[in-house]
């Protein structure tokens, strides 16, 4: 499916890109901190510390605004309260509101974040390509009856659709016990599942499908008028032979392109969705967002850090996805080649 | 030898427009585009067949409606006596086998993201014969039998020549071994130079495998040396189809001889040639003529019993009675280039559009019926104006649809035998039109 032309493409491309350099980069990080998080983070995410709450990252002082009243002098006063930074590396990038890591949390809100992009994208793609190969090929009456109802879907703001599905289902979720913490690897201390969000995979899913359906819709009618198609057909080529064997290969590139910028997008979505608490996971760039925000003028860093590594992702993706782009797409058709 | 491998009957397809839910809500009559009108051919067995028109004749859409790409609405096609719209099963694989296409796009046809290999191999693939290897083997031996290497079968199609790419698409068709092939324009899209080397290609395989060829082109030079009987189309219908070297030594179809006559030395270029060389468009498949549908360009065009004047003026003049009639002559504007606001001077008008419209003299008799119809139409009224000409002027060949008689070379003109009911449909119309004051312009 993949040719020699199209890997020497993106292996040019890649050469001449430092963008592209760059965003394989940032998501080769990211995937590999999602992986080995039990083994790279300094601290269970989870466990709370009340003692050291708040803590500013290595470096950094916050001044607390803590308003107490104390008797001095017979005299009831009003103080505010400084706290400093404590200088130990122990929590490098501070604590949140009940002490817990904010460097281990971000590690393993990666998780979070990957797993609902991957998950979510692959889902909205086979559905939104069975969907739209399916009226691109056949037309007609069986084109109009599904792009309609994809449009209609679209019509849906997502998060009406995710509150919908979380009344219809809860904040289903499903608990993987982690491989590393099982085989005794990482630390026992460490959280000893990885949690799959699955109302939140089905939100994001049924969302993006549509963006699916319609470029593999496109694809579809451009190529089923192709005459390689007319010739299959002539073979005796069943339409499964021929949407298997032309119509699904020839309609790929854009849809791989497509589907690189929707796990950005996918991962936004995730964020919010986690962020207005609709998500089953308390591990999640966008929970943790969620609860710095009420703290955001005293304890910037417990949202931003994890504002941060959504950037990150989403920026290394949407590079990916352009170096795609831009490799697959020229000439890709076949039109370059001498005549 | 001559047994019919192919037999054609009365083929229609028709394509409808307005046709959607909405139109039909609204109530909008579908519109037919008769693409393929009631066409009846045989091709026998080890023969090639031409099929030659211009673009937008149809000879595509038969092909496809022929291979059963497309359903027909109307007529029957039976291959080797089974009829093939009916088949289903094991029979239509069968069928899938024995009859195979090729082609006209050197770069649509093959799929772009498949090998040479994996493009040859793909009528096995889709009907199972062989393994892997078996399958690989035949694909380097078809490779070299159409002229290139066996070590090319793992090459992109981008990666060859249109010329090249057409050996391939050949070969794909010869997998299978069929019976018959229909090629589709299969040298159209290549140089001059190259298409005689795919032509010779073609007859060679031909001879050496006993296939049966339906060889489908918009150009005559092209079917002449591989064809041996050609099917001249026009306006999805077949007007005159005879054994190739009948067709050009002595063309009998007024369309054909125009056809003949514009076939151009090789130096000019192959696209358009035919359409620049016979005057007139095509005429709409949505709206075909009435009676011969090439009498809206053709130089032959009968007069009407009675009438008499030179054959280049008769041309004008209808032409000039069907644009009134279409309402393709815009009084408006014409009274303007006159310089008349007020629309008084009807002589400069009526000149003005006399001159624009013959190169041709006109006999007094008739000079004076096309200004009677002028000036109806500075008068705007359209309806009088035509009325005036179509009295004078119409011709059988629009009241009359020709027909294709029996026998070995056939043509649908009226000037040419023609079935007897056609015969008689236009003695009748004669008879009725040979007293309405023909010779004598109406005053
Ligand atoms: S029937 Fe009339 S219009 Fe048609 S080809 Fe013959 S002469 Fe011409």
């Amino acid at each position: 499916m993949i040719s020699p032309r199209t890997l020497r493409n993106l292996r040019s491309e890649l050469s001449r890109s430092l963008l592209a350099k760059l965003g394989i980069a940032i998501l080769a990080v990211i995937l590999f901190i999602a992986l080995f998080a039990p083994l790279l983070a300094p601290h269970d995410p989870t466990e709370q510390d009340l003692d050291n709450t708040n803590i500013p990252p290595l470096g950094f002082t916050a001044t607390e605004n803590q308003t107490t009243s104390e008797m001095v002098d017979g005299e009831v006063k009003i103080v505010e309260k400084q706290v400093v930074v404590n200088t130990t590396a122990e929590h490098p990038l501070g604590t949140d509101s009940l002490g817990r890591d904010v460097l281990s949390r971000t590690m393993f809100g990666a998780r979070t974040s990957l797993l609902v992009g991957l998950f979510g994208t692959a889902i909205a793609v086979v559905l939104g390509v069975t969907v739209g190969i399916t009226a691109g090929y056949y037309g007609g009456r069986i084109d109009d009856a599904l792009m309609r109802f994809a449009d209609v879907m679209l019509a849906f703001p997502s998060l009406v659709l995710a509150i919908a599905l979380i009344g219809l289902w809860g904040q289903a979720s499903l608990r993987l016990p982690d491989p590393l913490v099982a085989s005794g690897i990482a630390s026992q201390t460490m959280p000893e599942s990885i949690v799959l969000p699955g109302t939140v995979i089905a939100v994001v899913a049924l969302v993006n499908w549509v963006w699916f359906a319609r470029v593999a819709r496109g694809e579809a009618l451009s190529v089923r008028d192709q005459e390689y198609v007319k010739a299959a057909r002539s073979m005796g080529g069943s339409d499964l032979h021929v949407i298997l064997k032309h119509v699904l290969p020839n309609s790929l590139t854009p849809i791989l392109v497509l589907a690189t910028i929707q796990i950005a997008a996918i991962i936004l979505l995730e964020s919010s969705l986690s962020f207005l608490g609709f998500s089953g996971a308390q591990l999640s760039w966008g929970f943790d967002i969620a609860q710095g925000r009420q703290y955001l003028s005293s304890s910037w860093w417990i949202a931003t850090v994890p504002g941060l590594a959504i950037v990150a992702a989403v920026v290394g993706i949407n590079l990916i996805g352009d170096w795609l782009r831009d490799a697959l797409d020229p000439g890709i058709e076949g039109q370059g080649g001498a005549s | 030898m001559t047994d019919p491998l192919v037999r054609v009957d009365g083929l229609e397809k028709y394509y409808y427009e307005n046709d959607t839910l909405l139109d039909r809500l609204t109530g909008a009559e579908p519109e037919a585009v008769r693409a393929v009108d009631g066409v009846s051919f045989e091709v026998r067995e080890g023969e090639t067949l031409g099929v030659v028109g211009e673009s937008g004749c149809g000879k595509s859409t038969l092909a496809e409606t022929l291979m059963r790409l497309r359903e027909p609405t109307g007529g029957s096609v039976t291959f080797d006596g089974d009829p093939v719209y009916d088949l289903s099963g094991d029979d239509l694989d069968a069928f899938r086998r024995r009859a195979q296409v090729m082609f006209q796009d050197p770069f649509s046809s093959l799929d772009p993201r498949m090998t040479a290999g994996e493009i040859i191999t793909e009528p096995l693939a889709i009907h199972d014969v062989g393994t892997v290897a078996e399958r690989r083997e035949r694909a380097e031996t078809l490779l070299e039998e159409v002229g290139l290497s066996a070590d090319q079968i793992d090459r992109y199609p981008h990666e060859f020549s249109g010329g090249q790419r057409q050996r391939i698409g050949f070969a794909r068709a010869l997998a299978i071994d069929p019976e018959f092939i229909v090629l589709d324009e299969p040298v159209s899209a290549l140089d001059v130079s190259v298409q005689a080397q795919v032509l010779n290609l073609l007859a060679d395989m031909q001879a050496e495998r006993d296939l049966t060829y339906l060889f489908i082109a918009h150009d005559l030079s092209v079917v002449r040396h591989i064809s041996d009987r050609v099917a001249v189309m026009y306006l999805g219908e077949v007007v005159e189809i005879g054994p190739t070297e009948e067709i050009f030594e002595s063309p009998q179809h007024p369309y054909t001889k125009a056809l003949l006559e514009s076939v151009p030395r090789a130096d000019t270029d192959e696209r358009d040639r035919v359409v620049e060389t016979i005057r007139g468009d095509v005429p709409s498949p949505r709206n075909p003529p009435s009676g011969c549908s090439f009498r809206t360009r053709c130089p032959e065009l009968i007069q009407p019993p009675g009438l008499d004047v030179p054959q280049a003026t008769f041309r004008e003049i209808s032409d000039f009675r069907t644009r009134i009639e279409n309402g393709d002559i815009d009084v408006d504007l014409r009274w303007e280039q006159v310089g008349d606001a007020n629309r008084e001077d009807r002589a400069a008008f009526v000149d003005s559009l006399r001159e624009e419209a013959f190169d041709e003299p006109l006999p007094d008799a008739d000079e004076e019926t096309v200004r009677e119809a002028i000036r109806a139409l500075a008068d705007g009224d359209r309806e009088t104006a035509a009325a005036t000409l179509r009295e004078r002027y119409r011709s059988p060949c629009e009241a009359v649809e020709p027909a294709l008689p029996a026998g070995d070379h056939p043509d649908a003109c009226l000037l040419n035998e023609q079935p007897d009911d056609v015969e008689a449909a236009r003695e009748e119309w004669e008879a009725e039109h040979d007293a309405s004051g023909v010779g004598t312009p109406s005053q």
